[in-house]
């Protein structure tokens, strides 16, 4: 946006956003485009395309005129319709790429200079024209959700259209979405999408779609891949597996985590082996035999959730009263991301949490640890301090991501009242977030 | 040998642009160094690139064309000069505000306007040398102008750009790029359409040009830091780009070349590479204003009048001009003063010609020929020579305590003992100077003996009194002494 002062100048000279125009300003001249202008800068300055495409700022001043010299363009306002179906070929099997938003779809914000969510599903599809070769594609984008505001009401509204696409009679589903939370929501939809007879795979892109370099290209096309033609009937993230854009891997949606804030192979497995190597020529190659095979069983949806949960990190020189305030506000459920193999501040009185979790535990509410470490499996009887907690019920979730349990445990409060009965729940493998063996190779640092 | 042309006749029209990498310590937007230095890549990565949709909504026909060629694209990566910025792996950090320092000064020696605020584009390039795609460049000047001949020759604009990746290799398909060079900060400066000059004129004006980037004192020096872009074309046709003249001499040639190959073939629009013998060869269709658009991670750039006014009290001496002091006040050869004007030595040449009583011309030549000599043919080690000791060096020719014939040998010695003084070289070498009458003694031994015309004469001598007195000298002696 511009100034006060320059839209009401550009209003009374009827310029508008895309018109060529000529800056004067003292003896100089300027002709070119103007453009769009970003918040950050100068809002008092002219942002001029020249004709050779650069774009400057010309100040606003005293000095300075413009006038209209014609219309070069006007930003486009035209979208896609929103659902739309491409058949390549009847012999391959069809998918529904299902947009959500992020920035696999996305274009340059001029008001802002960043980058927002807005190409149609459809757009996607387009851009990637290898996609022809391994589905037949629906495409439809039903929101435009950036990662950072998704929400388990979200996480529900994408299960049921996932099902139903299902029931409709798609092969697979690709999801695209945000990639900061996408290992949440696919955690959600693990433990959603009961009796699931073909793969979901989430998707996302490190790298805005606008760029020749992006990475969406090569994740679609092997998250559409995986969705058409893998034997692989569960939730999982598909993204690069490593700095190449060779190939990807599809890792369990229970398993898997955003491990780098900004590289394209950012998604990595965490306590597990990738299912599935895909790669960029179309080839899929099985990594990991413990997966649910297609099926023809009807897909159900799980969608109560107890909301109320709480995912608290413990760090040195916590307050233990924050745990009071989680009471107060009538928290149902607890997940502690603990230090190492499960612990917390036990020693003296000021920082001890041990009377917090009674506390709690006494008033029914969960209490689950997990490690901050990320990678491996806490451990409830190393700590003799914790000896007590744990026979008192505090549920250490094995192997299990910080964020897996604390979308787990929205599940089981949901589900059930007694204590005895969530801990079992929560100790139960549903949908691969609990392994049986931590394997030496599962532990992989770049 | 090339024929003569009319090129008045031809209606010539040139425009460049030439590209000087500054010498900044860091990136232009990351902290790896500039240096270029390393030759082992600590890994490889391999990415695709794809066509993309411009500002406009445009696509590029260059970008398209690229884009069918199917090519992989190696990167090397180095573990100084490349981070994950270069890998196209994490987001640019702020401009480099030496860098942005540096462009400015030039813009303003080339009498540019500056614009209020600085927008950073992103320039599809999907030939691969840009791992993101895209190179990242912003205007810093426009319509300024310099004078060549008593012409005015219009400066367009200049940018401050990122340098691309240096392509290694390219075979069936798969094209390798080392990243070191990415990022590495590059000012460009394109000159108007320059019409009535000859290819040599030309070149001359793009010498000119370098030389205002290079007043700065923070360019780079060596093979690839200065490289120069010619549009070409003739009789009002279509209009050729040249990339990558790396060599300035080179210029003229390359102008004569594309305007017989434009005379004999129907030229096109198109982008050409320069080879290193002058010609030229296809490269891809001319990329459009359609592959322009902004660079949305980091905010544009406002520049203040104040910061404009303090870098203009501050410029440093147009190199133009101190060519000119070089040739009349020095009284340095044209070729001379050239040669040190682009030496890394030229602060130092500066310093003992303003505070020493030695002959410019041989200090000058010094830090030229003689040094580069002794690196290329007798592998010395320059670098291994501190500033003080070659000093001392003029400082014993001041007051002639050795002759300029002896320099080579000294520099040598020092080269090889750094921790040892020019006092040293002279005794260990024997190189302390002898009078007119102790060479006339061995002149005239010399002389006396059967069969001695001078020529011979003057060679024997020479080689007994080598760097021990001025040749000059000892040829009139050998000559008197003759009589």
């Amino acid at each position: 946006m511009y100034s006060q002062e320059i839209e009401s100048l550009l209003k009374s000279k009827k310029i508008k956003i895309g018109d060529k125009v000529l800056v004067t300003k003292g003896k100089l001249e300027h002709a070119g485009i103007i453009m769009p202008r970003i918040e950050m800068g100068d809002i008092s300055s002219f942002v001029i395309k020249l004709s050779n495409g650069y774009n400057i700022g010309i100040k606003h001043d005293r000095d300075t005129n413009i006038r209209r010299l014609e219309t070069a363009w006007r930003l486009s306002q035209k979208k896609n319709p929103d659902v739309k179906k491409l058949v390549f070929d009847k012999a391959l099997p069809s998918i529904s790429i299902i947009g959500t938003g992020g920035t696999i779809a996305s274009k340059i914000d001029y008001r802002s200079g960043g980058v927002y969510a807005s190409f149609s599903a459809e757009d996607i599809a387009n851009q990637i024209p290898q996609l022809k070769t391994v589905a037949n594609i629906k495409a439809e984008q039903i929101m435009e959700i950036m990662s950072e505001d998704m929400s388990p009401e979200i996480w529900i509204e994408i299960a049921h259209k996932v099902a139903k696409e299902i029931e409709s009679g798609f092969d697979g589903i690709v999801i695209t979405h945000g990639t900061d939370t996408l290992h949440y929501t696919a955690a959600a939809l693990s433990f959603m999408l009961r009796d699931l007879p073909v793969p979901v795979a989430l998707v996302g892109a490190q790298r805005s779609s606008d760029r020749g370099s992006g990475d969406a290209v090569l994740n679609v096309f092997c998250a559409a891949n995986f969705a058409a033609n893998s034997s692989i009937a569960e939730v999982c993230t598909v993204m690069h597996a490593g700095m190449d854009d060779n190939f990807c891997y599809a890792i369990r949606g229970t398993k898997s985590r955003k491990l780098h804030t900004s590289r394209r192979d950012a998604f990595q497995p965490v306590n597990d082996t990738p299912l599935a190597r895909i790669d960029s020529e179309g080839g899929i190659e099985i990594l990991n035999t413990n997966y649910r095979l297609r099926g023809d069983k009807k897909v159900k949806v799980d969608d109560k959730l107890e909301t109320k949960v709480a995912l608290i990190k413990i760090y040195p020189g916590m307050d233990p009263s924050i745990i009071d305030y989680y009471i107060e506000k009538g928290y149902k459920g607890l997940v502690i991301e603990a230090t190492g193999l499960g612990h917390i501040p036990t020693l003296n009185e000021k920082y001890s949490l041990l009377p917090k979790f009674e506390k709690a535990m006494h008033l029914g509410i969960p209490v689950v640890i997990t490690s901050q470490c990320i990678h491996g499996r806490v451990h409830p009887t190393i700590y003799h301090n914790l000896r007590k907690l744990f026979t008192r019920g505090v549920i250490f979730a094995e192997d299990m991501l910080s964020e897996v349990a604390y979308i787990k445990l929205m599940f089981a409060l949901a589900k059930f009242k007694d204590m005895h009965q969530i801990k079992e729940f929560m100790l139960t493998n549903i949908a691969g977030e609990i392994t049986e063996r931590t394997l030496s190779k599962d532990f992989v640092v770049k | 040998m090339t024929q003569k042309l009319d090129y008045k006749k031809l209606r010539l029209k040139g425009g460049l642009e030439i590209h000087q990498q500054l010498d900044t310590s860091r990136k232009l937007f990351c902290n790896c160094s500039t240096g270029m230095k390393e030759k082992t890549p600590i890994f490889t990565t391999q990415r695709k690139l794809h066509p993309v949709q411009s500002e406009l909504g445009l696509t590029d026909a260059a970008a398209q064309f690229e884009y069918l060629r199917d090519r992989v694209f190696h990167y090397q990566a180095f573990s100084n000069e490349t981070c994950l910025v270069e890998l196209d792996e994490e987001p640019i950090h702020p401009l480099n505000s030496e860098a942005l320092q540096i462009a400015l000064q030039i813009a303003l020696l080339l009498n540019c306007e500056i614009p209020n605020e600085i927008h950073i584009m992103r320039k599809n390039l999907i030939d691969g040398s840009a791992i993101s795609g895209f190179q990242r460049t912003a205007i810093v000047g426009l319509n300024g102008h310099i004078s060549y001949k008593g012409h005015r020759i219009l400066i367009t604009q200049v940018t401050l750009e990122e340098d691309a990746a240096a392509i290694v290799a390219e075979e069936n398909g798969r094209v390798t790029y080392r990243l070191n060079r990415l990022g590495v900060p590059l000012v460009e400066i394109d000159t108007g359409i320059l019409e009535g000059y000859s290819p040599q004129e030309l070149q001359e004006i793009a010498y000119h040009i370098g030389i205002m980037a290079r007043s700065t004192g923070k360019t780079k020096h060596g093979i690839g830091s200065i490289r120069q872009d010619v549009n070409i074309s003739i009789r009002n046709g279509p209009r050729t780009e040249v990339k990558g003249v790396q060599e300035l001499g080179l210029l003229s040639k390359i102008v004569e070349f594309e305007v017989q190959r434009q005379m004999k073939e129907k030229p096109k629009e198109e982008t050409r590479a320069a080879n290193l013998d002058g010609t030229t060869r296809f490269l891809r269709p001319l990329p459009g204003a359609n592959r322009m658009y902004p660079e949305t991670d980091i905010v544009p750039i406002i520049i203040t009048k104040e910061h404009v006014e303090n870098l203009k009290k501050n410029l440093p001496e147009p190199w133009t001009n101190k060519l000119e002091r070089f040739k009349t006040k020095l009284r340095l050869p044209d070729g001379l003063a050239r040669e040190i004007l682009g030496s890394e030595y030229l602060n130092l040449f500066e310093k003992i010609v303003s505070t020493k009583k030695v002959e410019p011309t041989v200090v000058a030549s010094t830090f030229t020929s003689i040094i580069k000599d002794l690196v290329r043919r007798e592998k010395v080690e320059i670098d291994r020579i501190s500033e003080h000791r070659l000093v001392e060096i003029f400082d014993y020719l001041q007051d002639k305590k050795i002759v300029k014939e002896s320099v080579p040998e000294i520099v040598k010695y020092l080269a090889t003992y750094p921790q040892n003084g020019v006092g040293d070289a002279l005794k260990e070498l024997d190189l302390n100077p002898l009078t007119i009458a102790d060479v006339r003694e061995i002149a005239k031994e010399i002389v006396s003996q059967p069969n001695m015309a001078f020529e011979k004469a003057y060679g024997i001598v020479m080689s007994k009194v080598r760097g021990k007195i001025d040749a000059q000298e000892v040829m009139k002696i050998v000559k008197s002494v003759m009589k």
